[in-house]
């Protein structure tokens, strides 16, 4: 190919015909700056960001679209296309949530809150789960200035959850046409595209249906390649960057994809494809699913033995010795081992080998996505069969009724587990090293990278075990190299019908018998069976939520019959509820009360699974569980000036505190805080009852740049003499307003939420240490002296499950029942 | 007669103890399956052959609740399990969870005549028995309820004494309203005691009786907080209040690190198990403890079940306590089953410090040895530190359980209702009446933390004085003659 020769900011380079200028620049080591571009994706031009100026040439061309050409001058970094860049930056950033970017408290608040929030919708950086890998987020800070004047234009789009495994949040969107383009080089015609025009573009499936019947294979290609948190893995997206990915094989169908399998925490957090390529394009059960298998909750962790009937869990020791004595009572007696070919090659080798050498018996091999052979199953009725050993879920009732002796080697619980004599857990996928043979024959290596729950196994070394438990010197192997060598002629796997990664309706529907749709919820959108799950707990009573809405987003207001919280509620004070009967028991801020009425309103900010139950209800519906009113309510001074700062679900909870201050004659300052103008609320509410209301954003949409100490800061500064501050909201505002406030000699208190359990002082989860003593914020708080707080303490201590919160996170498609509760009350977001 | 009996009856005394099928240690300590699987009837029926039916019973004096132990007893002899199961009843509401938690060997079966010979007959068992076969074969016809009386009393606390008092009191003919803090009915059987040592469907058969019984009950209810007491009495009309709120305010330890993540009060840990269902994470959304080394401190019967159910959520598990073996608080059987089970035991051991990393998680506790020295007000000889022989124990998680104390909210929203120092109500000890008229208070609220048994013994005082006292009778009389009336 010719190669032509250019010059850039002064350097003479060489590109082949053919190539953009970008692709020269690139391979000559001079960066220009994008968001759209991709290097496995074709050119768009979309973000505009990669402009160059070219000798000869008008205006300021992309250089990803311009094909580079003989003798060309191109200079990248002047002066015009640095202004020019950071004014597009500024538009590209205006219609992305970027209060966190132009926020002066940022480093203290990522220091303080170094992993981003579990939220609904992300409303800013904070609040995104793909903060540490935002592209957008990296080239604004990276910008010599990081200044953004354009006001926001946040599109309020409702997340979307309704299709399985993602998440989309279209407020995070630039529209760089990444996840359409990669779709269309992988899938031929793609599923998705930008919907509307202008303002209202969106990336979306035809007629915004569901992407389960748009065609959408879920690769999961759109979601990866993504720049913006737009496209997200429901899964995994709070788990925060893999520690380690590598290269891995799919061994669930015997097409053996390969895959990427990523790390976090000692768990297969995700799974992606090897490239951007058609050919490593992967099926939603291998993209998916794969991982949520490995992590099911209810993975077997412990050996298990049949005791008086019950099924015991105990060690390895005690169960190879009780397996052992009990398969070898059964040699050679119409032993039959149900083997599993999602397996390794080295797993099936040792099973075979046991049970035709070792136990004189037959085996049946189950093919990937298979049930139990016919033939097999009436040798099983006839009586032909006097124990089974089963690597997976293939037995029903009436089969099972008519083993005498059942072992289990398996992953997952089923009715097989439930009646065996004895459960050995194994370990699967990624905790396995070996080898796998693909449908075409191709021998693929499997190396092990985490390890397996519990107390969970290699499958070959428990069968080496129970054989050498039993006498047998047949299976003696020191490592798995060892069993690779032994095989010699193993056949490929039966191939699978269909092509999962083209249909849906193709995908494997089970894993070792067991569903897949048990593990990964989202295929049951897709149409894939799965076990019935016994329905939640009824809720006898509770109490019914006569009204809600979403006031901005992710903050709902909730209006709930409890007559007796409304009758005793004061100031300050909060209540613990339960959405479902097996809910946590979470802390919630009362906002207002109507004794008369016998209801109680609050304030609820979605950010994890217990808020996002309470953002799911609907009106009409029932809590299970509300118990309040709990904690002391605020001590007031007789009189003086009062300042109140609230932010976040803060602004509802100093509500009935500048209420019942206003009563009492004081005069009251009310500071609010808010990310940007669109998530402040309760502003009207606030000037109509007190003297005065401030407010900051940190955007500077609205009243002052900042937060709540900038404001407190400036009410002093202008010399009103102030008798108490009180501020509430989350933790690093409070903390800063602390630090802020304390060499004023003007007291704080501050509302602290650590984690509770029970909130009546009887669990001590809640302790906090104030001053010299530790407190329980339960039943002495919630309100203390701010200057006297621990905050590096609560800080951390409400970090304390951060990990566990996550993996509560649901997985279901669907259920954001927020949306249709707007509809009807949009009306009163503004009114309230 | 009594010749007769003895050339009759002394072959049953050979029998030996009827053991009770148990678990393998090290195959329970995995799950929360209860640990024993208790009497199959006819080991239940030759375990009552062996009681001598004594005329003058010492072990009636020896239960809280005096239960007629040798009726009950002679009713399983004869294979009448459902008339043994009623004469429990008519002393005891939680025979299921007595006969399952009480501490038999320092109460009936310590005086048992039998015992002195031989093993005591195994009255605990037995009394399991009879009431786990009637729940089990569709429970006790409906008892008699006397005329409605008109009264209204109310009940704080569905624990122990809140569930006896109820029971007594709603069979009297009294309207009985109870308000229980928490989500669920039960209190420490539900948020203390382990699954596998109270299985939670008794609790549970035990609370619905009452509703039969005509109780109505409200959970999410703090009284102190949604309603005071003094609205109780005022407003809300009731002729007389009871508070059996136990002890739920946990004490830790006052040395340094005791906030770092990791360490948490037994009510805390065991409250997300049981209560909350940890065990059952995702499913249930309470997020579980997770750990490779837990350390309980405390040798009661709470740090019993703490560390046996840190082995069963599959951590290491180690118990300190300050004093030696003979001197810990907890039932022989808990500690032994403990022992069993693979729990260590590091005894004359007391934490000194928690040492923590720099994100505030706990790395491990740095203890001291002690010796027996003096005894102490308690007649136990007292724990001091040997100098110097401090030494760390790596762990991630320390479960303080060294003892409750009353929960102060209805003592802060009833200021006369007189407290003791320790926080505990002050009741007399004959009536359980307290220094508030017409309310009245028993369990660990006024004994501070004891046993359940114990509570359920003060509670019967004290349904009997509120029927009393809302009867208009005379609450007691002491051996002068006096009276002592509520409103007096």
């Amino acid at each position: 190919m010719d190669m032509i020769t250019l010059t850039i900011d002064g350097k003479q380079v060489q590109i082949e015909e053919g190539g953009t200028v970008l692709d020269a620049a690139r391979r000559n080591g001079i960066e220009i700056p994008t968001l759209c571009a991709h290097e496995d994706l074709p050119d768009f031009g979309a973000c505009r960001m990669c402009i160059v100026e070219i000798k000869g040439m008008r205006g300021y061309p992309t250089s990803c679209t311009t094909p580079a050409a003989e003798g060309m001058e191109v200079r990248t970094e002047t002066e015009a296309l640095i202004s020019l860049r950071n004014q597009i930056l500024e538009f590209t950033a205006s219609g992305h949530p970027n209060s966190c970017l132009v926020c002066i408290h940022r480093e203290d608040c990522e220091r303080y809150r170094p992993r981003p929030s579990k939220t609904g919708q992300a409303t800013r950086c904070a609040f995104c789960s793909n903060r540490p890998d935002c592209a957008l987020r990296e080239m604004v800070l990276d910008a010599s200035s990081n200044e953004l004047n354009l006001p926001t234009l946040y599109s309020e789009y409702k997340i979307e959850r309704d299709d399985p495994f993602m998440d989309r949040d279209h407020n995070l969107c630039i529209l760089c046409g990444r996840c359409w383009r990669i779709c269309e080089k992988i899938h031929g015609t793609p599923a998705i595209s930008i919907n509307h025009r202008g303002r209202w573009a969106k990336i979306g499936s035809a007629f915004d249906q569901s992407y389960v019947d748009s065609g959408c294979t879920f690769c999961g290609a759109c979601i990866d390649i993504c720049p913006t948190g737009t496209l997200t893995d429901r899964f995994a997206r709070w788990y925060g960057l893999p520690e380690l990915s590598w290269r891995s094989t799919c061994t669930i169908c015997p097409q053996g994809c390969d895959l990427t399998p990523s790390v976090d925490g000692g768990q297969v957090t995700g799974t992606r494809m090897t490239a951007y390529d058609r050919d490593a394009r992967l099926c939603a059960v291998g993209r998916f699913a794969y991982a949520q298998v490995m992590s099911a909750t209810n993975r077997l962790r412990h050996p298990m033995v049949r005791e008086n009937d019950e099924l015991i869990p105990t060690d390895w020791e005690d169960a190879i010795k009780h397996v052992a004595g009990a398969l070898g009572d059964l040699k050679g007696d119409g032993f039959l081992a149900i083997i599993d070919e999602a397996n390794t090659r080295e797993n099936v080798f040792v099973y075979e080998a046991f049970a035709t050498g070792v136990m004189n018996g037959r085996v049946a091999r189950i093919a990937s996505n298979c049930v139990l052979d016919d033939a097999i199953a009436d040798d099983i009725r006839a009586g032909r069969v006097k124990s089974v050993l089963t690597t997976g879920d293939h037995l029903d009732d009436e089969i099972l009724s008519k083993i005498e002796h059942l072992f289990v080697m398996d992953c997952l619980p089923s009715k097989a587990t439930s009646e065996a004599e004895a459960v050995l857990p194994v370990a699967i996928l990624s905790e396995v090293a070996g080898s796998f043979r693909d449908t075409a024959g191709e021998v693929k290596k499997l190396s092990a990278a985490v390890d397996p729950p519990g107390r969970a196994r290699i499958e070959w070394e428990i069968i080496a075990e129970l054989a050498a438990a039993m006498g047998s010197d047949a299976l003696r192997y020191d490592s798995v190299d060892a069993v690779t060598k032994a095989i010699t002629d193993d056949a490929p796997p039966a191939p699978l019908a269909g092509s999962p990664r083209d249909n849906l309706k193709d995908l494997p529907s089970r894993y070792r018998g067991h569903y897949l749709a048990d593990s990964a919820a989202g295929l049951k959108a897709m149409g894939l069976p799965s076990s019935p799950k016994p329905p939640p707990k009824e809720i006898t009573g509770g109490f019914r939520i006569i009204k809600k809405y979403e006031v901005v987003p992710n903050f709902h207001m909730l209006t709930v019959e409890a007559p007796a919280i409304a009758r005793h509620a004061k100031p300050g004070q909060f209540i613990i509820v339960m959405v479902n009967e097996e809910s946590e028991r979470t802390p919630f801020t009362l906002l207002d009360w109507d004794a008369q009425a016998g209801t109680i309103t609050m304030v609820v900010e979605e950010l994890g699974r217990s808020s996002r139950e309470v953002a799911d209800l609907q009106e009409g519906g029932v809590i299970a569980h509300v118990t309040g009113p709990l904690g002391v309510p605020i001590e007031l001074p007789e009189k003086g000036t009062v300042v109140l700062g609230g932010g976040c679900y803060g602004i509802g909870a100093i509500y009935p505190v500048a209420r019942a201050l206003k009563q009492s004659g004081h005069e009251v300052i009310i500071a609010l805080e808010a990310c940007s103008a669109h998530t402040l609320y309760m502003a009207h509410e606030f000037r109509e009852l007190c003297d005065e209301v401030i407010i900051a954003t940190k955007d500077g949409s609205e009243g002052t740049k900042g937060g709540v100490q900038e404001l407190f800061t400036s009410v002093v500064e202008r010399g009103t003499k102030v008798d108490l501050f009180i501020a509430v909201g989350c933790t690093f505002m409070m903390r800063m307003v602390a630090e802020t406030t304390r060499t004023m000699g003007i007291p704080l208190q501050v509302a602290l939420n650590p984690i509770m359990v029970d909130g009546t002082g009887m669990c001590g989860a809640c302790r906090v240490s104030v001053g010299e003593d530790t407190k329980f914020a339960c039943v002495d708080g919630p309100f203390f002296d701010g200057h006297a707080v621990d905050w590096d303490e609560l800080g951390l201590r409400r970090e304390a499950y951060s990990r566990e919160e996550v993996e509560a996170m649901p997985q279901y498609a669907g259920g954001n029942g927020t949306a249709a509760a707007l509809t009807v009350t949009a009306g009163c977001a503004a009114k309230l | 007669m009594e010749d007769n009996k003895k050339k009759t009856k002394p072959k049953k005394v050979r029998v030996p103890r009827q053991p009770m099928p148990e678990q393998n240690p090290l195959r329970r300590a995995k799950n929360f399956e209860e640990v024993p699987y208790g009497y199959p009837a006819d080991t239940a029926v030759v375990e009552a052959n062996r009681c001598l039916q004594c005329k003058k019973p010492l072990c009636v004096a020896g239960c809280p609740v005096n239960i007629d132990i040798p009726a009950f007893i002679k009713f399983i002899s004869d294979r009448d399990f459902t008339s043994a199961a009623a004469k429990l009843l008519e002393q005891t509401a939680l025979p299921a969870v007595c006969g399952r938690v009480c501490p038999q060997e320092s109460q009936c079966e310590e005086v048992c005549i039998v015992g002195k010979k031989a093993e005591p007959v195994a009255i605990g068992r037995l009394e399991r028995f009879a009431a786990d076969f009637v729940r089990e074969n569709g429970g006790l016809p409906k008892p008699e309820i006397a005329e409605p009386t008109g009264k209204k009393i109310a009940v704080i606390g569905a624990g122990p004494a809140g569930i006896t008092v109820a029971g007594d009191l709603a069979r009297w003919g009294h309207k009985v309203i109870m308000y229980e803090a928490l989500h669920l009915t039960g209190g420490v059987l539900v948020y203390g005691i382990p699954q596998f040592r109270l299985p939670k469907e008794i609790v549970k058969f035990e609370v619905d009786a009452l509703t039969k019984l005509g109780v109505e009950i409200h959970t999410d209810y703090v009284i102190g907080k949604t309603e005071t007491v003094d609205d109780l009495l005022n407003k809300l009309g009731f002729d007389a209040v009871f508070i059996g709120t136990g002890a739920g305010l946990p004490m830790f330890m006052n040395i340094p690190g005791e906030n770092a993540i990791g360490v948490f009060s037994a009510n805390e840990f065991l409250t997300r198990i049981n209560l909350m269902k940890a065990y059952d994470f995702p499913n249930y959304a309470t997020s579980p403890i997770r750990a490779k080394h837990v350390i309980t401190v405390g040798g009661g019967n709470v740090a019993m079940d703490s560390a046996r159910c840190a082995l069963r959520m599959g951590s290491k598990s180690t118990v300190v306590y300050r004093r030696a073996r003979e001197q810990m608080p907890a039932r022989d059987e808990e500690i032994h089953h403990a022992e069993q089970e693979g729990v260590d035991f590091r005894l004359l051991t007391n934490p000194t410090k928690v040492v923590v990393d720099d994100n505030n998680r706990m790395l491990g506790l740095e203890v001291i040895k002690m010796e027996l020295g003096e005894p102490d007000d308690s007649g136990r000889r007292r724990p001091v530190p040997v100098e110097g022989s401090e030494y760390f124990i790596e762990a991630d998680v320390v479960v303080v359980s060294i003892g409750n104390s009353p929960n102060p909210l209805i003592p802060q929203t009833s200021p006369d209702l007189e407290t003791t120092r320790w926080g505990t109500l002050v009741a007399d000890e004959k009536t359980m009446l307290t220094s508030k008229p017409g309310v009245f208070a028993a369990g660990d609220v006024v004994s501070g933390a004891a046993t359940v048994i114990s509570a359920m013994g003060q509670a019967k005082i004290a349904a009997e004085h509120i029927h009393k006292h809302v009867m208009g009778q005379p609450l007691t009389t002491d051996s002068d003659g006096e009276e002592s009336d509520a409103d007096s």
